[in-house]
């Protein structure tokens, strides 16, 4: 795709501005180059040569958390998501990946065997590198591109899928679904989909966990690295259009908006795909959307004691428009008090790959989040997305809060035990 | 700019505090008007001061080695009022966003310019106060831009524009004094009022620092109601008679034709393509009066001929009518990239004829124009569908925004109502205010600003 081909939209912008008022970057540093109306400028000032692709553009380009606040709030219906990517794509395409991009995105991501083989060994060495902080998670021990204070998630000794077999049958199914697991819950968070089965299996449904799925695509996307992207997502396609299944099940807000949105566009052009992906994109649902469909087992729910306080991840709540049907399971749990933060819908600052090279950054637009969080009193933080707990779990130990961090799923199967 | 100005610029407000990468500076070579300036017109620094003392030596020095400086608030105005040119100062007022106090005894409140003006009124409403300004932009635009432009908004009708509202003002003169102009009270006669004359001054006569509102009680209630006409005439006469009924509305959004098309092809919110004009009202206070209001508009709406009156029972189908409304600029950026908004304003009763004569200017040089506008206070937005790569069509466009300024000031109507002239404007003000008047405007802003130093080229020309 050529600049020249981005002004339509470009030129979409109106400039009014009112993204300032939801973008979480410019909130920080205030510049208008971190807005959208700057980024779409800076964009038509590239069409109209007047700025260069210059390294300080691309990373001007790169402060973007993709949290689509601007693109659903922009009166004129700029996409301003899809051109930074597509800016993106391009200076990937003229300039070429950073090396340890590259190394991620082209080498483990593409070649899951090779991934898998990385992040099963990984979990062994961690410990050279990585400290534990008992039951939080872990802190580098050297710098290696890290900051050396924050917390991360270690990689889980035991993946989320070597834990099932592919198919888990339960008696009398009221329906067959297929679950992808995506890379945090697999590699990071096994737990979260621990928990999407066993509340699967209590609300009788076979679940068929495909050993061939692998990464969604999202980490290349974002970083414009298109060429991956577009080879992952055609092999999460082929994995997960399987016949005779009701419903693909995501659990993370990212994998599901890739899946339901984002291939569209991205597969637009590989022949015999885009009929697949509209197929697969209306099959597939948010754990809590397909649990609200089918009726969620009420009568099994035992009490539990918890205030809680919802986070909407972006690609959960803008990206696929869930909403109402987090809230709606969690409290259909009995004991269980829904205490709304005042902007829920606001990005915590993760963002994938951002929150590791923008570290600081990163860290203040999710201190707005915690102190929000803090504000409504609960004991504990829900949400529907891994990376979101990632970050929102660093942000909660850096604050030394006890306030615990769960995903949905986790919370329902704590009540189904 | 020579180097050790700027070094001396970054002393002024700490290094931390400014901008100075191409990337960033050539971010202010616009603003939400139509206008972008070319790269030759890139600031030579972008800062944001602390306080009136970092803009008192800033300005100084600007008189000193003869430098532009041009302030901005949310650069959210209309008209190319806060837009770089080569080698100036664009100084931002952001990071002066302290809501100083709210005083409830006075009902009067100080702040910085830097608030944004929707956080400002959550604020107030917090004590059951109100400011009523709400101009498209409040959740997004500041206080001191709002005072510099004197915003309006749709509850301009009842409730007046931000001039109504500003009682005193700390500002830096463009020599560097710092002065305050009007008082904490309610009366003030004390000379000149010097508060109205930099209300809307579009940052050309001082840099507003501090800014003293008065409030008002919050409305306890509001009720909102949608109005269906076949003709343009009876909707317009519809306004007049609600006005001598005696209830002032809160608002009265007027959508004509045009824009119902584009709203029910984009929204689908049930309007009737066919209809001539659309009528959104609403009004506001005391609960039990209410329904007694809305049943007298709804009499004088059938009387007036009025196809169908709807009436919001409560705050979710109040929100439901005014999607119509909120969803028109969307609706027409769904068919046009390029969207010129226009501010003609007019006495209200003139509403239909200015209408007529847009439409006739459309014909005229073959371009879509649809018309939304605040009716109750003759506050029309002509609403220009182009598209900026199509140059002949952008200087018809020219051309007929040029023409419809002319039919609005043999109307007895005003070129802007309150986007204010700025650059977009500057070559018609002289005639609205004839060349007595610009003359007289010329050494107003000699007086203040004998360099031309504060956001020269603006409605004055250079």
């Amino acid at each position: 795709m050529k600049w020249e081909e981005m002004e339509r939209d470009v030129i979409r912008c109106t400039k009014c501005g009112s993204c300032q008022a939801v973008c979480p970057i410019f909130k920080e540093l205030q510049s208008e180059s971190s807005v959208a109306r700057g980024k779409v400028s800076l964009m038509k000032a590239v069409l109209k040569g007047n700025v260069e692709p210059t390294a300080e553009f691309i990373e001007k380009m790169a402060l973007c958390l993709n949290c689509k606040a601007c693109t659903v709030n922009c009166p004129s219906k700029t996409p301003v998501d899809h051109l930074v990517l597509q800016t993106r794509e391009k200076l990937v395409g003229e300039h070429g990946l950073p090396l340890v991009k590259r190394l991620v995105l082209r080498m483990a991501l593409k070649h899951r065997k090779l991934f898998d083989m990385g992040m099963n060994m990984g979990s062994v060495f961690q410990g050279l590198v990585l400290k534990e902080v008992k039951g939080k998670g872990v802190l580098p021990r050297l710098p290696m591109g890290l900051k050396q204070k924050r917390l991360l998630a270690p990689v889980a000794s035991q993946s989320f899928k070597s834990r099932y077999p592919e198919r888990v049958e339960v008696e009398k199914p009221r329906e067959t679904v297929v679950f992808f697991t995506g890379c945090t819950i697999n590699y990071m968070f096994p737990e979260i989909g621990v928990a999407v089965v066993e509340v699967l299996k209590k609300n009788n449904i076979n679940v068929i966990i495909p050993g061939n799925q692998h990464c969604c695509g999202t980490p290349a996307y974002a970083n414009g690295d298109v060429t991956t992207a577009i080879e992952l997502a055609r092999a999460t396609v082929d994995a997960l259009s399987i016949p005779g299944t009701d419903a693909v099940i995501t659990a993370c807000g990212s994998c599901g908006s890739a899946i339901r949105k984002e291939y569209q566009d991205l597969l637009k052009n590989q022949p015999g795909y885009p009929e697949k992906v509209e197929a697969l994109a209306k099959k597939t649902v948010d754990f809590t959307e397909y649990l609200v469909k089918i009726g969620i087992k009420v009568s099994d729910l035992k009490p539990i004691n918890r205030v809680v306080t919802y986070h909407e991840s972006c690609h959960l709540t803008r990206g696929q428009g869930v909403k109402t049907e987090p809230r709606q399971v969690m409290t259909s749990i009995p004991g269980v008090t829904l205490k709304e933060m005042k902007e829920p819908g606001r990005c915590c600052g993760m963002a994938g790959s951002f929150s590791l090279s923008h570290y600081e950054l990163a860290r203040k637009i999710n201190q707005h989040k915690i102190d929000d969080i803090i504000s409504t009193g609960a004991d504990t933080l829900i949400t529907g997305c891994g990376s979101c707990i990632m970050h929102i779990r660093d942000g909660i130990y850096q604050n030394g809060l006890k306030i615990e961090v769960l995903h949905t799923a986790e919370l329902l199967a704590e009540a189904y035990k | 700019m020579k180097k050790e100005i700027i070094e001396q610029l970054k002393n002024i407000v700490g290094k931390q505090h400014v901008l100075d990468k191409y990337e960033d500076l050539i971010c202010y070579t616009y603003d939400a008007s139509s206008i972008t300036v070319g790269k030759n017109e890139v600031p030579a620094l972008v800062v944001f001061p602390a306080d009136a003392n970092e803009i008192s030596q800033i300005l100084r020095l600007a008189n000193v080695e003869k430098f532009p400086v041009i302030p901005r608030g949310a650069g959210t105005n209309v008209t190319g009022g806060t837009i770089s040119r080569a080698d100036c100062v664009v100084m931002i007022m952001s990071r002066m966003n302290r809501i100083l106090n709210i005083d409830q005894g006075n009902m009067i409140a100080e702040l910085e310019p830097g608030v944004v003006t929707a956080d400002f009124q959550t604020e107030v409403e917090k004590l059951g106060l109100f400011y009523p300004p709400d101009p498209a932009s409040k959740g997004y635009s500041s206080m001191g831009g709002n005072v510099a432009e004197c915003a309006g908004g749709p509850r301009g009708a009842k409730y007046g524009v931000t001039r109504d509202y500003v009682l005193g003002l700390e500002v830096v003169l463009p020599t560097g004094e710092i002065i305050k102009t009007g008082a904490r009270t309610m009366k003030s006669v004390a000379g000149y009022d010097m508060t109205r004359l930099i209300t809307g001054s579009e940052g050309t006569l001082a840099v507003i620092t501090k800014i003293i509102v008065k409030l008002l009680p919050l409305p306890e209630a509001k009720k909102t109601m949608l109005v269906i006409f076949d003709d343009l005439n009876k909707a317009c006469e519809t306004v007049s008679k609600v006005f001598l009924s005696g209830i002032i509305p809160t608002t009265l959004e007027l959508l004509d034709n045009i824009f119902i098309n584009c709203i029910e092809d984009y929204a689908h919110v049930g309007l009737p393509k066919d209809a001539e004009a659309v009528l959104l009202i609403e009004v506001d206070g005391d609960k039990d009066i209410l329904d007694k209001q809305v049943n007298i508009i709804t009499e004088i709406c059938k009387k007036q001929g009025a196809t169908s009156v709807k009436v919001a029972k409560d705050a979710a189908e109040s929100e439901q009518l005014w999607v119509a409304r909120r969803s028109s600029f969307a609706s027409v950026s769904m068919i046009a990239p390029t969207i010129v908004g226009e501010d003609a304003t007019v006495p209200r009763d003139k509403i239909p004829q200015a209408v007529a004569d847009v439409r006739a200017i459309a014909k005229k040089y073959n371009i879509k124009i649809a018309v939304q506008g605040h009716a109750g206070d003759g506050n029309l937005h002509a609403t220009i569908l182009a598209d900026e790569r199509d140059k002949e069509l952008m200087e018809r466009v020219e051309l007929a925004a040029g023409e419809i300024f002319k039919s609005t000031l043999a109307l007895g109507g005003t070129l802007t109502g309150e986007h204010g002239i700025g650059r977009v404007k500057a070559r018609y003000l002289v005639l609205e205010i004839g060349e007595d008047g610009l003359k007289l405007m010329k050494a107003i802003k000699k007086t203040f600003d004998p360099n031309n130093i504060l956001n020269p080229g603006q409605f004055l020309g250079e």
